[in-house]
């Protein structure tokens, strides 16, 4: 066993995982009451309780332990453990016709914190990721503005910097869960979110170099990409908290997050943060372009439609446990975690339920509390071993409660798509697997 | 700088009155000759509005115009892999290669010389202008090598860490816009190329026409492979036509007839973003053409009707008035009346109404689960 073991390198790990696993397996036939699902380090850990044979991982000297590991430089860009190989974004495939105009989750079961780091932000993409080299990028200003003008990257970053860190939710986030539950995992339920913190420039400053004409009411930012993706923004917006942003989490934005140039929108809906950009118009009246009038707009069981829904409304989501990660330590404490955020500003507090909203309780809120990001929550608890119905509800700090699905499907019928942040509930069995329910 | 002007102005009338074996020539010499160099900078600076189509350099590839590396070399039209116009295939002899004159004549008035060509841009009025573009074209062979810098006059420049020659901080000029004076104007061609909205009220058509017969030969050929025949839409990709009177139905059809608001929106979106995987090929008629095509799908015209620029607005789409601003804060959802409940908030005990694997369609989804249900 050990001679086999002799492997240096990356092969190492793989044989790591392999012996693990025949741990687990060992522990799992000598010890009682252990969940049937029985994935990932924890496992393994917790099941040691009830060992009595001392654990080899200890008393032996592992490969890790004796051989030298790659030095500097083996990957010039690091790159995740090979252990966490699925913590990936996934994709819905049955959800749209090509992925050249299609969707992916950001894994937010497998991610904790605040930031979600930049190879894990879900993808929205409506002509495919457009390659475009930052010396043949231009930025337009046009429209109702006393000088048209043409900027290079370089003079982008010679205006003022600023730094913020804010969620982008699509405002199809949630949005298969309308009719019932459909999707089993918060990855898809809810993974339309992410939350960086953005460099960018003020779009105000740069629209002021242009000169504005009193008469510009809206602008129009549009994409350089193949769909040329355009969206209509009140200017009040645009000269409030509007960012054009070329970094994110400290490096140049993702080619799928929009490089070189993004729009940042906070607390607005994603789709109107146009990545690419390349563009922006100043006019006196929203151009209703295709996403805010075939796409983006949300249609109510009389068959009128709102449109211009931009703010992304007060919600939250328990990612764990959830149905992609379920309880594999059995009863004892037990850690509940989740994400709350709301485009109306910081989150001000969340409750908790463990029994389908019968009873409530806040859970803290940890790490930083910014406007209009996500917050971090826990709920730490004794589990028993009973069936939890595990929900959360978010509070703003302007007071928006989030509602139940039921109570939006009161108000709006099940066709609009769009802006579903209703209460989330996950169904945890006796053995700790979990699934995506709705309840009475 | 007198001599160099003339020098100049006499090289232009060789380009305008030589053919291209002399255009050849004047390029070695303008390689070894700093002086003449220096126009073909101005050449370089004409160009520059040019780059929104067209494409030159070592890695340049088709944009909305063809690339144009060795333009002056290669048979007219022969740009690999390139949709050439229909104007365009007719009216130059693809046979033969470009030759100044008729390149000059071509840019005077691109819209004029070829109507119905893609390039759609006003053309160069400054016959300096053309003359050094087409220079600085010629100066391109078709590997894109672009031509030396000129010589820049020592005293301008200082030798920097990084091993590269830059003009002095201090000779840059700085523009006289804005309050931080960064950027500079954008010329009326580029605007224009790129300014491509309409709106509902109209703002935006360009001048143009297109029926019914004609867009429905270009929805055969481009669109029904996505969109179906009838524009019931193949797959998952979008339905255009039908679903009237659905909005109300438990599984409504959005199409342009039952839900889109404004035909502008259809006239917009087809010139920016369709083709899917060929924006911006289609001609301003072909988008009439399609346009009026998808009225007549979704039965609101008839199979005589021509749509332009004239009559554009006088077009209504049924669902106008069903739009409405956003009214979510008049919800009962979103009023916050005191503290939420905290005890006891739901009577008897949680019953499961509706679990995601009877669906069964996450991703890897196993076989629904046979574990006990509590409803």
């Amino acid at each position: 066993m050990r001679a086999k073991n002799k492997a240096s390198g990356s092969t190492a790990g793989a044989e790591f995982l392999d012996k693990n696993a025949g741990q687990r397996r060992q522990l799992l036939k000598s010890s009682v009451a252990l969940g049937g699902l029985a994935t990932g380090l924890g496992a393994a850990t917790s099941s040691l309780a009830a060992s009595t044979a001392p654990e080899k991982l200890i008393t032996e000297v592992q490969d890790w332990n004796r051989y030298l590991g790659p030095g500097v430089d083996a990957k010039p860009y690091g790159q995740p453990s090979v252990h966490e190989a699925d913590a990936v974004r996934r994709d819905v495939a049955w959800l749209t016709a090509d992925a050249k105009s299609s969707v992916n989750f950001t894994p937010l079961h497998k991610l904790d914190g605040i930031i979600t780091p930049n190879g894990l932000c879900f993808e929205r993409h409506h002509g495919g990721v457009a390659d475009i080299s930052p010396a043949d990028h231009r930025l337009m200003i046009n429209g109702l503005v006393k000088t048209p003008l043409i900027f290079t990257m370089e003079d982008i970053s010679r205006f003022p910097r600023e730094n913020h860190v804010y969620f982008l939710e699509c405002a199809a986030n949630t949005g298969m869960e309308w009719r019932g539950a459909q999707l089993n995992g918060c990855q898809f339920t809810h993974g339309m979110v992410h939350n960086v913190m953005y460099t960018g420039v003020r779009l105000r400053d740069v629209l002021a170099e242009a000169g504005v004409s009193p008469k510009g009411k809206w602008i129009l930012p549009e994409g350089g990409d193949a769909a040329h993706m355009t969206r209509s923004i009140p200017m009040e917006k645009a000269m409030d908290d509007c960012l054009i942003a070329f970094k994110m989490n400290g490096e140049a934005l993702r080619p799928e997050q929009g490089y070189p140039l993004r729009l940042v929108v906070p607390g607005w809906e994603g789709n109107m943060w146009v990545k690419w950009l390349r563009r922006i118009e100043v006019g006196d009246q929203p151009w209703h372009q295709r996403e805010e009038t075939s796409k983006y707009t949300d249609l109510l069981a009389d068959g009128q439609a709102r449109r211009f829904t931009w703010t992304m409304d007060v919600k939250s989501v328990i990612t764990n446990p959830s149905p992609q990660a379920p309880i594999t330590h059995g009863q004892g404490q037990t850690v509940l975690s989740g994400l709350a955020w709301s485009g109306h500003g910081r989150i001000k507090r969340v409750d908790v339920s463990i029994d389908g909203g019968r009873h409530w309780h806040t859970a803290r809120l940890d790490g930083e509390s910014l406007n209009k990001s996500v917050h971090r929550f826990y709920y730490e608890f004794n589990w028993q071993g009973q069936e939890l119905f595990l929900q959360s509800r978010a509070i703003d700090e302007s007071r928006n409660l989030q509602p139940t699905k039921d109570a939006l499907r009161a108000a709006r019928g099940e066709n609009s798509i769009y802006h579903n942040n209703g209460i989330q509930t996950w169904h945890v069995r006796a053995d700790g697997s979990a699934e995506n329910v709705e309840v009475s | 700088m007198r001599i160099v002007a003339v020098a100049n102005a006499s090289l232009k009338r060789q380009f305008i009155d030589r053919s291209l074996p002399v255009v050849l020539s004047v390029i070695v010499f303008f390689h070894t000759h700093p002086t003449y160099a220096q126009d073909l900078g101005a050449g370089a600076t004409v160009f520059k509005q040019c780059t929104s189509c067209h494409a030159i350099g070592p890695n340049a590839k088709n944009q909305f115009g063809p690339h144009l590396n060795g333009v002056m070399q290669r048979a007219a039209g022969s740009a690999e892999n390139y949709a050439y116009s229909e104007a365009f295939e007719n009216s130059i002899d693809t046979e033969s290669v470009w030759d100044t004159a008729k390149l000059d004549a071509f840019l005077q008035a691109p819209m004029s010389y070829m109507p119905g060509t893609k390039m759609a841009y006003q053309g160069l009025s400054n016959a300096d202008d053309r003359a050094s573009v087409i220079a600085y074209l010629a100066s391109i062979d078709s590997s894109g090598q672009l031509p030396e810098p000129a010589a820049t006059k020592p005293e301008k420049t200082s030798q920097t860490s990084d091993g590269q020659q830059r003009s002095l901080a201090r000779d840059i000029p700085i523009p006289e816009h804005g309050l931080l004076h960064l950027g500079r104007p954008a010329l009326d061609a580029e605007v224009i190329a790129w300014d491509i909205d309409i709106r509902p009220d109209g703002v935006g058509l360009p001048s143009g026409s297109g029926d019914v017969i004609t867009g429905g030969e270009l929805y055969d050929e481009q669109c029904a492979s996505c969109h179906g025949v009838f524009g019931e839409g193949e797959g998952r990709w979008p339905i255009l036509a039908g679903g009237q009177d659905s909005l109300v139905d438990d599984r409504p059809e959005k199409t342009i007839g039952s839900y889109w608001p404004y035909l502008s929106t259809v006239y917009d979106y087809i010139r920016r973003a369709m083709p899917f995987g060929n924006a911006r090929s289609l001609s301003d008629d072909d988008v009439y053409a399609l346009t009026a095509y998808l009225l007549y799908l979704n039965d609101l015209v008839d199979e005589e009707f021509e749509l332009s620029d004239q009559n554009f607005t006088d077009i209504r789409l049924p669902n106008e008035n069903n739009f409405m601003s956003d009214t979510r804060d008049e919800e009962p959802t979103h009023q916050i009346v005191g503290e939420p409940c905290m005890q006891n908030c739901l009577p008897g005990i949680v019953k499961v109404i509706n679990r995601a694997q009877i669906l069964n369609v996450t991703p890897d989804a196993e076989e629904a689960s046979d574990a006990p249900t509590v409803d």
